[in-house]
């Protein structure tokens, strides 16, 4: 069996020396294809990881909130299923909300491998200084696990965490918020709320034009949140931290069944952003799958003109005893070494482009940047699967004519 | 004995509009070490019949037997088999593959077949074209070599694979009277020294003559055997 395929990729081989021009137009054609292809899915797929990793990084993995998706079920109406009496339009006992068991929920995070979990209280607040008065969103929390679970610490301008801490009433917030208001690190600030009034002092601010982060938060002690905002020993939010951030769906709906509290993963926040980059995908890979279509013509012409002008020779090798089946792998043989050829040369110009475009600096918000690109052997797989598959059909097609020869009607033509 | 080729109420027809006869009711045998010699006037079916009985082409009437077995409804592949290994065809125009050299060319069938090694094929294909006088060109193109040559060439890529049968259209069509002396001096030598079957089909009434049996056609009927 193998002495019949290289008798017969020697007679392919035959073939694509002898029509050289065509050849290196059908080659390069699959070259550029796959070139491109590479350089175009380097980019994309790096780009997406990019901001993969920044959705991933933004929060927690997990944000556990006092929140419910579904009120409970009324305990009557647990008492009594497919009872004749429905409860309708009660009265609900207005909670003081935050996380129950938030001690317990901790527990259950601590026992997931890896997993850390930082509570906190979050509560609105007044800053007031001077006739300036600001409507912040105050978040107490622990600074040491604060810092694991989130990337806040990497968006402080100045001062650290920890600072809160070592100063009584101590305040982060952002360097937006503080320019309105006219505050610098070391300043004392009045804070009202609807329990009281009191003192804070800014010990850190958060780099400007974070958003929400450096223009209408402030972060503070948790135990001070509790007391400025009213309310001991609450927390209403634990963010969580996984090793394997895949995993948070899992973990989410785990922790979600078992305390009832809504736990969000950072795919389900980010559920549309993801959706958008399916959006993307696909637009990419039509776009990039229309490049390898295109390169598979050029196989498919070689592969037709080759069969038209040797139809005299598909007669001689029938007539020898030469099968159908014989003469179709011929033609498909010649199309695949073609687009191997092609393949090849692809992955190096894939490889230099990848290169140059690596090697790009874009100055943004004063850092020079690189592109994120994705240079993983997979996509060299990918392009050159896709390339062949292509040319197998594209010369598969025309390799059925070749079978379809009948070598009498060549051979009286012929005399 | 049995026939190596046997046709019983051989017929073609193409289905054209109207239908076309190539071949009608043709019956005969061929045996071993035979000479045949087919003859009739331009277009009355010697080639389409010949096709017939190389299984290059379908009968549509009448059975055909090759070493006693029918081989009538035969699929392509198998077809293919028996061509390989038991026919060797020698037509009017040499056609060789211009891309090979006269060697290369003959070794083609034995790869094929695969039942010898590179080298045995190798050194069965110089002795082929030696014994046609033909060892000092064995690396020539067909394109560099005289008609008579090429027909040579040809000849022993017909009998590469030690066929049973060989099938000549007009081999000496395009030849002078030197090399169809030649040609035919060494098929009638295939058929007396190596018990092979030779069916030649010609216009030549001197190669008629001197083949052993002589199949007559007139209108794609056979009309006269001796
Ligand atoms: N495709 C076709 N359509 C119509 N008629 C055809 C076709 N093929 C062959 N024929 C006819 O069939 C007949 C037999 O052809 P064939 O080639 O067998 O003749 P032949 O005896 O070999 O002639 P020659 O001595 O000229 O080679 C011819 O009359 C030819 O015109
Ligand atoms: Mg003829």
């Amino acid at each position: 069996m193998s002495g019949r395929l290289g008798l017969l990729a020697g007679l392919a081989a035959k073939q694509v020396a002898m029509r050289r021009r065509q050849t290196l137009v059908a080659v390069s054609g699959v070259a550029v294809g796959v070139g491109f292809f590479l350089a175009v899915s380097a980019m994309m797929i790096g780009s997406q990881a990019d901001f993969i990793r920044t959705l991933i990084d933004a929060a927690p993995h997990i944000i556990i909130s006092d929140e419910l998706r579904s009120p409970p079920p009324q305990p009557g109406a647990v008492a009594y299923t497919g009872g004749a009496i429905a409860i309708r339009h009660q009265k609900a006992r207005t909670e003081a909300r935050g996380l129950k068991d938030w001690q317990e929920i901790l527990r259950a995070v601590d026992e997931v491998p890896g997993a850390i979990g930082s509570p906190s209280l979050t509560g609105g607040l007044t800053l007031r200084l001077g006739g300036r008065e600001e409507a912040i969103a105050l978040i107490g929390v622990e600074p040491d696990i604060e810092s694991k679970v989130s990337t806040v610490e990497d968006n402080l301008r100045v001062g650290r965490l920890r600072d809160l801490q070592t100063v009584p009433g101590g305040l982060i917030v952002g360097e937006d918020l503080a320019q309105r208001m006219g505050l610098q690190v070391g300043d004392v600030v009045g804070a009202t709320t609807a329990g009281g009034a009191r003192t804070l002092r800014i010990v850190g601010l958060f780099k400007k034009g974070r958003g929400q982060l450096s223009s209408a938060s402030g972060y503070v002690l948790l135990r001070e949140a509790q007391s400025v905002l009213g309310r001991p020993f609450v927390v209403n939010r634990i963010g969580v931290k996984l090793v394997d951030p895949y995993q948070s769906q899992e973990v989410a709906g785990r922790l979600e069944k078992r305390f009832g509290y809504k736990a969000e993963s950072w795919q389900e926040r980010s559920a549309d952003f993801l959706s958008l980059l399916v959006t993307r995908n696909v637009i990419m890979y039509s776009v990039v799958s229309a490049i390898l279509l295109v390169a598979s013509f050029g196989i498919y012409t070689v592969v037709s003109t080759s069969v038209a002008d040797k139809v005299r020779d598909i007669a001689i090798l029938r007539s020898i005893g030469f099968s159908e089946g014989d003469l179709q792998l011929v033609f498909v043989i010649e199309g695949v070494a073609l687009a191997l050829i092609g393949v090849v040369l692809g992955w190096m110009l894939g490889y230099g482009l990848m290169a140059i475009l690596g090697s790009l600096r874009f100055p943004i918000a004063g850092e020079d940047q690189t592109l994120p690109l994705d240079r993983s052997a997979r996509q060299y797989a990918v392009a050159a699967a896709a390339s062949l598959l292509s040319a197998v059909v594209a010369a598969w097609l025309p390799a059925r004519k070749a079978s379809r020869v009948d070598p009498v009607d060549i051979l009286r033509s012929a005399a | 004995m049995t026939a190596v080729v046997e046709a019983r109420g051989l017929g073609r027809t193409l289905a054209l509009e109207p239908p076309v006869l190539l071949v009608a009711d043709a019956s005969f045998s061929i045996m071993a070490g035979s000479f045949t010699s087919i003859i009739g006037p331009s277009g009355c079916g010697k080639s389409s019949l010949l096709y017939l009985l190389g299984l290059l082409d379908r009968p549509t009437q009448g059975q055909l037997l090759v070493d006693g077995q029918d081989v009538t409804g035969l699929g392509g592949d198998a077809r293919a088999r028996i061509r390989l290994e038991r026919f060797g065809f020698v037509f009017q125009f040499h056609f060789l593959l211009p891309e090979l050299t006269a060697l290369e060319n003959v070794m083609l069938p034995m790869r094929r077949l695969g039942r010898l090694g590179n080298a045995a094929v190798r050194e069965r294909a110089m002795s082929l074209l030696g014994d046609l006088a033909l060892g000092e060109k064995v690396d020539r193109l067909p394109g560099q070599l005289s008609g008579g040559e090429r027909q040579r060439v040809a000849i022993a890529r017909a009998l590469a694979n030690d066929p049973a049968v060989i099938l000549a259209d007009e081999p000496t069509g395009s030849l002078d009277s030197v090399n169809s002396e030649r040609v035919l001096a060494t098929l009638h030598q295939l058929a007396r020294e190596q018990a092979r079957a030779v069916i030649c089909v010609t216009h030549d009434s001197s190669i008629a003559a001197s083949a052993d049996t002589c199949i007559r056609m007139l209108d794609g009927r056979v009309v006269a055997m001796g």
